[in-house]
């Protein structure tokens, strides 16, 4: 295939995979990895860079808004940053040992859990209660706004929840996407902290995790350029226009039919990366 | 400084961080494209080797030199770090908003999250 025609094709996939992305939440590297492995047949390692600078660059966009907004935590963020960037290098130096038919089975297997937690019921467990006291000494605790003003929320566990983040920050860096799941899920189930916040706050905190993964990345030369640049210029252009249909798009059946197309894809990765062993 | 201010400055230097980088991103794209030749994407096999990543002063004298075959690569790989620094830059401007603000602890938090990118980077 010609180049220039597989670059076109790239960006626009990336464009749809950003735009998907914007509107469900879910996204950037959990797509784009599967998408260049199976329908464009690149290495693994050339995907999860490529998917992984792709994080980079939503994070930068899309955070920037919700920082704008106030809804954004930057404490909270950036103190679980401290766990995910610690395991973002645990698991990008694990990433170069491992073998990519490995990465491939693990990276499906991580994938269908991102679909188990996407689908369980949202109960908003943020309460009244006092927070944790810890949180209230690392000042954790803050306000967002909202229709009578700025109401202020706790934040519970925690010790648990940075645990968990070191974990989603492995994932990170293992297989070069955001773990946005995880970290949302961290921060709404674990520690109780409002939805919007959680949402904000992890597009934040993508960023950053993904960042710590760039050194090693680089160096054991994950990233190629030309792979890169249409991919994060697609997922760049695909995030803007997504954030623009947000009003209009029917999310729910979106929802839907990604989370069915992402298991698809699933299990094609696990399956891949078994047949390769054979 | 008030926590609004910073969280302002930091949305700023992410997005025009993000822009400035697609655009050299961009523009090193269309060139590479235009002068393509009809090549295939023959070196989409994994080499393993950093590729059209140095130093920068020598990237971007790569970038600039008509003779060097890979040079326009060179340039996409200079938007590719612009945005790889995106993250570490905001992460240092907290600290220093945080310092600023006189707030000790996130200062710190910030500088050892701003320690461990560095560090990812040089190990």
């Amino acid at each position: 295939m010609d180049e220039l025609v597989f670059d076109i094709l790239v960006a626009v996939c990336s464009l749809l995979a950003g735009v998907i992305g914007a509107l469900i939440g879910l996204g950037g590297g959990v797509i784009i990895t599967p998408l260049l492995v199976l329908a464009f047949g690149v290495d693994i390692r050339y995907a999860m860079g490529a998917a992984l600078c792709s994080v980079i660059a939503t994070s930068s966009g899309a955070a920037a808004a919700y920082l704008r907004d106030g809804i954004s935590n930057m404490r909270i963020g950036l103190f679980l940053c401290v766990a995910t960037t610690i395991g973002a290098v645990c698991g990008a130096l694990l990433a170069v040992v491992l073998d990519p038919a490995v990465l491939s089975i693990i990276f499906g297997v991580a994938l269908l859990a991102t679909v188990l937690l996407s689908l369980r019921k949202k109960k908003d467990l943020a309460g009244p209660d006092a927070s944790d006291p810890l949180a209230v000494k690392l000042r954790l605790p803050g306000t967002m706004p909202a229709a009578n003003g700025p109401t202020p929320y706790t934040v519970y566990h925690v010790v648990p929840g940075f645990c968990v983040m070191w974990v989603a920050g492995l994932l990170s860096g293992l297989l070069g996407i955001g773990s946005g799941a995880f970290k949302v899920v961290a921060m709404d189930q674990i520690m109780r902290i409002p939805f919007k916040v959680t949402t904000a706050t992890s597009n934040f905190m993508i960023g950053v995790t993904a960042a710590a993964s760039v050194g090693v990345y680089l160096k054991r030369g994950y990233l190629d350029p030309s792979l890169v640049a249409p991919v994060a210029l697609g997922v760049l252009a695909g995030a803007f226009l997504g954030a623009k249909l947000l009003a209009v798009a029917p999310v729910k059946l979106l929802r839907v039919i990604f989370l069915t197309a992402v298991s698809v894809i699933a299990v094609q990765m696990i399956a891949r990366g078994l047949h390769i062993n054979f | 400084m008030k926590d609004e201010q910073i969280q302002n400055s930091l949305a700023h230097v992410m997005l025009s961080g993000v822009l400035v980088a697609a655009a050299i991103m961009a523009a090193g794209l269309i060139w590479f494209l235009a002068t393509h030749d009809g090549m295939a994407p023959g070196d989409h096999v994994f080499s393993g080797e950093p590729k059209y990543f140095e130093n920068p002063i020598s990237m971007v004298q790569r970038a600039v030199d008509p003779k060097d075959i890979g040079h326009r690569r060179s340039l996409i790989m200079i938007g590719v770090v612009l945005l790889l620094i995106n993250p570490p830059v905001r992460v240092a401007f907290a600290a220093f908003g945080f310092a600023a603000q006189g707030d000790r602890l996130y200062t710190a938090i910030s500088l050892i999250v701003l320690a461990v990118l560095i560090f990812s980077f040089f190990w």
